[in-house]
């Protein structure tokens, strides 16, 4: 069953007086729990494709359904709403807000939701556990190593049990060893929960984790392959 | 809205010294707001008691005429028959007195003063008797003594016009005047006192003499130019006027102390508008330190804050998150700016500062000579308060809607 379908979209940029075409008429239609990976060289239209797909930025043409229904027909209240109830995001730099703790990081997204103090408490305290974090709930970003951080933005992505978690590069700021730590935390994820996952790389490591590669290059795609 | 108040709680601390400079901004223009009033509302205070206790007295009846020509002094316009209008406004749970005002020129011998000279004066003639109830001179004599009843030649001198003019106790004067009617006429007096009255206006230029010796040397037939009347001080004296004149034959007006002391509003008035252009400046200068410091927070945090609306927090949800943060500014400015004002102020209402080295030489409007004092207002602080938190928010508004408008893409890749 899909749950993501890519229609002939298309994303150009005005940059000075030059257009650049990000995307140009890409369709892909994403199943529920895949784990798939978009890969491609900087400018390719990765991170664009995701940020259409997050509904965090506005396509020229075409269109994306989630769950059958378009983006576009959404005002931006609606999108708003479809991303606290739906999305998950997981990003490079971890955006993590440095005056709270990991436990506060995390449950703040609960707190965005219609969901008692007692579930933020047992939601956020599971999920930490989840990703290996027990005991560092108190702990500040700053205190935290970078393989922890984004463990810690995992769990922000995890935590209200999103229908699609998309990642941006979420390996690129750490070494191979812990970015390998946290291909293979979202991939449990991904098989216990049957969350889709979509996340951005240029790294050939990172891609061997996929079970479905995407391949862009100058906004258009140029393989689909999926892996195992 | 428990995470948006511990969100804007903790990044309060997130930049702390940013937090502790705008904060003392607020806290130093509220500090000013608290002093700069309580200088003022004491200053206007003293003086309009100055006004009501040595000038004006609360209420004052005149013949009809007397207002329009008041600059000449005009004996012409006099109150005749004063016993019976004195016997219906003091029914109105007042005092009143009669005082006769003339102009005169003030002879000077040089064997008393050193030097022959003249000059132009006002001389009021006051009852000995009464005038203590309505006016409060009592008090203030410094040398010699007070006027007595039926006195033909003494006369009663304010200090600062004693001093200017080198007179002391026992030195006598010449007063040449014109009486009721248009004669000439010329009175020897001798200086019996002097008093030092607070109210500089007076003391500058105080020549009192015996209303009935006046009565006699400018022939009034027992007429006055006025009927001074103070009344309890939380009188509503409008009433009281309106009440007063309709008891009053015809030919008289009644006059509050506001209708004579229309010069010393009008410069209140003035000075408070330049003051209030001084407060508004060092208002604007702590919005723009609260402005600037949310500025900076909000390019600092611009990742954060595409991240928030990634996350689906509501734009309005980040702005009342940034503005509890704006306001927690203002609320510890506040707080301090409030605590240092009070503290001046209570120097400011028990001792103040003495200004007479100043006063002495300058009139300034207001009607105090020496010592300036503070005056307590619940409603300046609270209004300092309020204010300070209210317009730290509303100057953070349009910084943080500056920054929604940008797309999330923009604000999540911000370098």
């Amino acid at each position: 069953m899909s749950i993501i379908r890519i229609e002939k979209v298309s994303r150009n940029y005005k940059t000075g007086a030059t257009l650049v075409k990000a995307l140009k008429k890409v369709s892909l239609t994403i199943e529920a729990g895949e784990f798939l990976s978009i890969a491609g060289p900087s400018g390719s239209g990765k991170t664009t494709l995701l940020n259409l797909i997050g509904c965090i930025d506005e396509l020229d043409e075409g269109e994306i359904f989630i769950n059958d229904t378009a983006i576009s027909s959404m005002d931006k209240i609606e999108k708003t709403a479809f991303r606290r109830n739906n999305l998950g995001f997981i990003f490079q730099t971890y955006n993590l807000i440095p005056v709270l703790s990991a436990y506060e990081n995390v449950s703040f997204v609960l707190s965005l939701l219609d969901i008692s103090e007692r579930e933020i408490k047992r939601r956020t305290y599971e999920v930490l556990m989840e990703v290996g974090l027990e005991g560092m709930e108190d702990r500040r970003p700053s205190k935290l190593s970078g393989g922890q951080q984004q463990r810690v933005a995992i769990a922000r992505a995890l935590v209200k049990n999103p229908q699609i978690i998309l990642a941006d590069e979420p390996t690129a700021n750490l070494d191979s060893k812990t970015g390998a730590e946290i291909l293979k935390l979202m991939k449990r994820m991904n098989e216990k929960y049957h969350t889709t996952f979509l996340f951005s790389t240029h790294d050939q490591m990172i891609m061997d984790y996929a079970s479905r590669l995407v391949q862009l290059h100058d906004g258009a795609i140029v393989s689909d392959e999926r892996r195992r | 809205m428990k995470f948006i108040l511990q969100l804007a709680v903790k990044n309060l601390s997130r930049y702390k010294r940013r937090t502790i400079i705008t904060a003392v901004a607020i806290a130093v223009g509220l500090m000013m707001y608290i002093i700069v009033d309580s200088i003022l509302r004491g200053a206007s205070l003293e003086s309009m008691r100055n006004l009501r206790w040595y000038e004006t007295a609360s209420l004052r009846v005149y013949a009809e005429g007397y207002w329009e020509d008041r600059a000449f002094l005009p004996l012409e316009n006099s109150i005749e028959d004063p016993a019976s209008i004195m016997s219906l406004v003091e029914g109105e749970q007042g005092v009143a007195t009669v005082r006769t005002t003339f102009a005169a020129e003030m002879i000077l011998y040089s064997d008393d003063f050193g030097e022959n000279g003249n000059m132009n004066v006002k001389v009021t003639a006051i009852d000995p008797t009464q005038d203590f109830e309505v006016y409060r001179f009592e008090d203030t004599l410094v040398e010699g003594r007070f006027l007595e009843p039926g006195e033909m030649d003494g006369l009663l001198l304010g200090s600062w016009f004693a001093e200017d003019i080198g007179a002391e106790v026992g030195y006598w004067v010449t007063l040449l005047t014109r009486g009721k009617g248009g004669f000439y006429e010329a009175f020897d007096m001798q200086i019996v006192g002097i008093v030092n009255c607070p109210n500089p206006n007076v003391n500058r230029t105080l020549i009192m003499m015996d209303i009935a010796a006046a009565d006699t040397y400018l022939g009034m037939e027992n007429s006055v130019t006025s009927i001074d009347i103070l009344l309890p001080e939380k009188t509503d004296l409008e009433l009281a006027k309106v009440a007063i004149q309709a008891k009053l034959p015809e030919g008289l007006e009644v006059f509050t102390w506001k209708d004579l002391a229309q010069d010393y509003l009008a410069i209140v008035g003035a000075k408070q508008g330049g003051t209030g252009m001084i407060l508004f400046l060092v208002f604007i200068i702590a919005a723009v330190g609260v402005s600037n410091t949310m500025l900076m927070a909000m390019y600092e945090r611009m990742r954060e804050l595409g991240m928030m609306r990634a996350l689906g927090m509501r734009d309005r949800d980040i702005l009342l998150s940034f503005l509890f943060e704006a306001g927690g500014i203002g609320l510890i400015g506040s707080v301090v700016g409030i605590a240092l004002g009070s503290l001046v102020n209570i120097y400011l209402v028990n001792t103040g500062f003495d200004f007479g080295f100043m006063f002495r030489n300058m009139d300034i409007g207001f009607r105090i000579s020496s010592v300036m004092r503070g005056a307590w207002s619940l409603s300046t602080i609270l209004k300092a308060f309020s204010a300070g938190i209210f317009l730290s928010m509303l100057v953070a508004v349009l910084p943080i809607r500056r920054a929604l408008k940008l797309d999330i893409p923009t604000c999540l890749h911000h370098q």
